[in-house]
């Protein structure tokens, strides 16, 4: 597979503070790139560094294979970006708004009205397409966005959090409209602080912290670098400290906590645990009305690593 | 692409109401309010003769030391303004009184007179009391008379040399004596025949106060430009707005896309300009005297140096579009200020006692150089407040120029 970014040892400080550290990473076609990280570790700062706005103090960084300055129109020309905060003409209408973007790449007026007619239908705008920024909600504001960032049909996309305080309809609709841009050839990077969105979206996932790489690789193989293997939950009407010794002690278990009746147990490697552990419950005579497992999670990857926690 | 930016910044440009309002609907208030206001006055006015005194000798001098000193100057005031002060004359101004010193001070400070002129002074001196229009009529009277004064000087030396030169050549070099006085005399006379009327326009209801008060509400407009010009810029430039960010990482070259945008924000200004100009001239029967091509190319040129200050604001400061643009009215209004929006007088003190102020305010050229034309026939001074106003473009630009031309910023 062809790399169409590579970034080298990237770094850039902003008057003390240093944003990004030394970062190298690349992009590979086709896929959907995950940088995850809390706010302020240095995602946008990156993005901005590999777009050329930004000066940064060492680094290289390369572009389908050319590298990338504020002249390289041709490069330019392939990429669409949508930035963390909305960035629209408050007097331009849905549709104008997504035209002028588009008409900075596409001169031709034929051409531009279908692919503005695309972005549209992609984002779900089709009903507001006279509508003004200021009568959009949120969730629709941030579809425009994207937008007019993505009509020209760029190669290489880059989404900078586009979810951020979405309601679920709008982020269902941004991450399938994501999905389909990739199936349409395109490359994309996306960053965001929610673990969730990553684990759905992404083919591979850059875990960045204070502007370092703490992390790479699949959803999969992230998860193995804990040793956490199975996270199980149970409710119980009751529980005695005796009981709790002795699923302790049973094969695998690394930890047990109860907090009101709500007990988690976490076990680092094997098979059948969950089984095993109904098994004991049985035995046992301890009734339970909700019991459920889980795979360990990216913020789970995240504590092992930094010893703090993902979210805010 | 040049053309598609420049629609859409039209479009833009003349959606966003706060500029519309400002570089718009603002002057047309303001001109009207002068109208509602000024109608008034110049009715009241027109009635009223203003009492003044002149001391014609200084206290305790003899009358043989002041007369060679300060004649050339007093001996045409005091003809002026008996003149002015005709009680059988339909053009009567003042009516005037001769007192001493003391006397003039006493009769000012009782509010018996308007103020009084000390003609025996090198260079006579108005005084007053108070700021208001009849002090301004005032001493708009003694500078406009001084000006024609010194002018005849001018002109009378002029001729005279002219002749004299012309009269030895007739005599082959051999020593012309005299210049024919008399001929000097009628050219003279003739040469200044139009700046006369300018005297005379003081004493008839032709004098127009107020139209200072137009001069600097065009001026306003001209420079109201700049909200324009910045928030255009603004619009382009990465570190300045977020849709900067988003055009700047387009495939199109910035130098373009600035002047694509500065042309859209020059025709908006342009529209703006028209509808106040048909406004104060049909409506509010507003006179720009003979000269409207040379007002209407003022206010080009005046309109481009409210552009490129509008470019220096988008470029040079650092704060959101709404903060910008109160800085650009702020400075704006306290141009027009000291140029003369709030009465003229404010004109009259800066131009006499820091005359550099109103050489470096842009709204101050724009004024005096609609101001030029209306009362000079000569236009020294026209030109003179063009090419200030393109020379402070000029600049105002290339302080800009590398802001603009930036690509890579240390922070957005
Ligand atoms: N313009 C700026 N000036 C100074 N510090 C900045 C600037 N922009 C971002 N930072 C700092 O750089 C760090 C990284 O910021 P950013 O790249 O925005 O992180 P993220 O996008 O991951 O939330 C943060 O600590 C932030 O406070
Ligand atoms: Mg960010």
């Amino acid at each position: 597979m062809k790399n169409i970014i590579e970034v080298q040892n990237l770094s850039k400080t902003y008057k003390q503070l240093k944003a990004v550290d030394d970062l190298s990473f690349e992009v590979r076609e086709g896929e959907i790139l995950g940088l995850l990280g809390p706010n302020g570790s240095g995602k946008s700062t990156t993005i901005n560094c590999i777009l050329s706005l930004l000066e940064f103090d060492q680094g290289h960084i390369r572009i389908f294979g050319q590298e990338m300055t504020p002249d390289a129109y041709t490069l330019k020309k392939q990429i669409g970006v949508v930035f963390q905060d909305v960035a629209v003409f408050e007097e331009l209408t849905v549709y104008d708004n997504i035209d002028y973007f588009c008409g900075l790449y596409i001169e031709d007026k034929k051409t531009r009205k279908d692919y503005v007619r695309d972005a549209i239908a992609l984002t779900g705008l089709e009903e507001f397409v006279k509508f003004y920024p200021k009568q959009l909600s949120g969730g629709l504001l941030r579809r425009l966005n994207i937008a007019c960032g993505i009509a020209h049909r760029p190669k290489l996309i880059f989404l900078d959090e586009p979810t951020v305080a979405v309601d679920p309809q709008s982020r269902n609709n941004i991450l399938d409209g994501i999905r389909v841009l990739r199936e349409k050839g395109a490359t994309i990077v996306y960053t965001t602080h929610y673990m969730e969105e990553v684990e759905q979206l992404c083919d591979r996932i850059i875990i960045l912290d204070k502007g370092r790489v703490i992390a790479a690789g699949t959803n999969e193989e992230l998860k193995e670098l804990t040793d956490i293997e199975e996270k199980v939950t149970v409710e119980v009407d009751g529980i005695q400290q005796p009981q709790l010794d002795r699923i302790k002690a049973l094969a695998n278990v690394k930890e047990v906590t109860n907090s009101k009746n709500v007990i988690n147990i976490i076990y680092g490697e094997g098979e059948n645990n969950f089984e095993k552990l109904l098994e004991f419950l049985g035995r046992e005579k301890i009734r339970y009305h909700k019991i459920y497992s889980e795979r360990p999670t990216l913020n789970d990857v995240f504590l092992e690593l930094t010893g703090k926690e993902l979210r805010d | 692409m040049f053309f598609h930016n420049f629609k859409y910044t039209l479009k833009y440009l003349f959606k966003s109401r706060i500029l519309i309002f400002w570089t718009y609907a603002f002057p047309i208030i303001l001109g009207f309010l002068f109208y509602l206001a000024f109608s008034d006055i110049e009715k009241n006015e027109q009635l009223d003769i203003i009492d003044i005194a002149i001391v014609k000798e200084a206290a305790g001098e003899q009358r043989e030391n002041s007369e060679d000193e300060a004649s050339g100057n007093s001996e045409i005031l005091l003809n002026a303004f008996e003149a002015l002060s005709d009680e059988n004359s339909e053009d009567q101004l003042f009516h005037t009184v001769y007192v001493s010193e003391k006397e003039a001070k006493g009769l000012l400070e009782k509010g018996k007179i308007t103020g009084y002129l000390l003609a025996f002074e090198k260079t006579p001196k108005v005084m007053v009391k108070e700021n208001g229009i009849n002090e301004t009529i005032f001493r708009q009277a003694v500078s406009e008379i001084l000006q024609t004064a010194k002018l005849t000087a001018v002109l009378t030396e002029k001729e005279a040399g002219r002749q004299l030169a012309a009269a030895a050549g007739a005599a082959g070099g051999a020593g012309a004596g005299q210049p024919d006085w008399n001929a000097v005399a009628e050219k003279v006379l003739g040469d200044i025949q139009e700046e006369q009327a300018n005297i005379r326009d003081i004493s008839g209801g032709n004098l127009s106060y107020t139209m200072i008060e137009y001069y600097t509400l065009i001026a306003m407009t001209c420079l109201y430009c700049a909200t324009i010009g910045m928030y255009a810029v603004n619009c382009i430039l990465a570190n300045m707005s977020r849709k900067g960010m988003r055009i700047s990482v387009g495939p199109v070259k910035k130098g373009r896309l600035v002047l694509s945008s500065l042309c859209a924000s020059y025709v908006v200004q342009l529209l703006g300009l028209a509808l106040l100009f048909l406004f104060t001239i049909f409506i509010l029967k507003v006179d720009y005297g003979p000269n409207m091509p040379l007002v209407i190319l003022l206010a080009l040129v005046g309109s481009f140096a409210g552009l490129s200050m509008g470019i220096a604001a988008g470029a040079l400061i650092k704060a959101n579009e709404n903060t910008k643009i109160g800085i650009i009215i702020a400075v704006t209004m306290l141009g027009c200020f000291l140029s003369g929006m709030m009465g003229i007088t404010m004109k009259y003190v800066i131009d006499s006692k820091v005359p550099v102020l109103n050489k470096i305010n842009p709204a101050g050229m724009i004024t005096d150089g609609l101001y030029s034309l209306y009362y000079y026939d000569t236009f020294h001074r026209y030109w003179f407040n063009i090419i200030s106003l393109l020379i402070f473009s000029a600049l105002m630009i290339g302080i800009s120029f590398f802001a603009l031309k930036r690509q890579k910023y240390k922070s957005l």
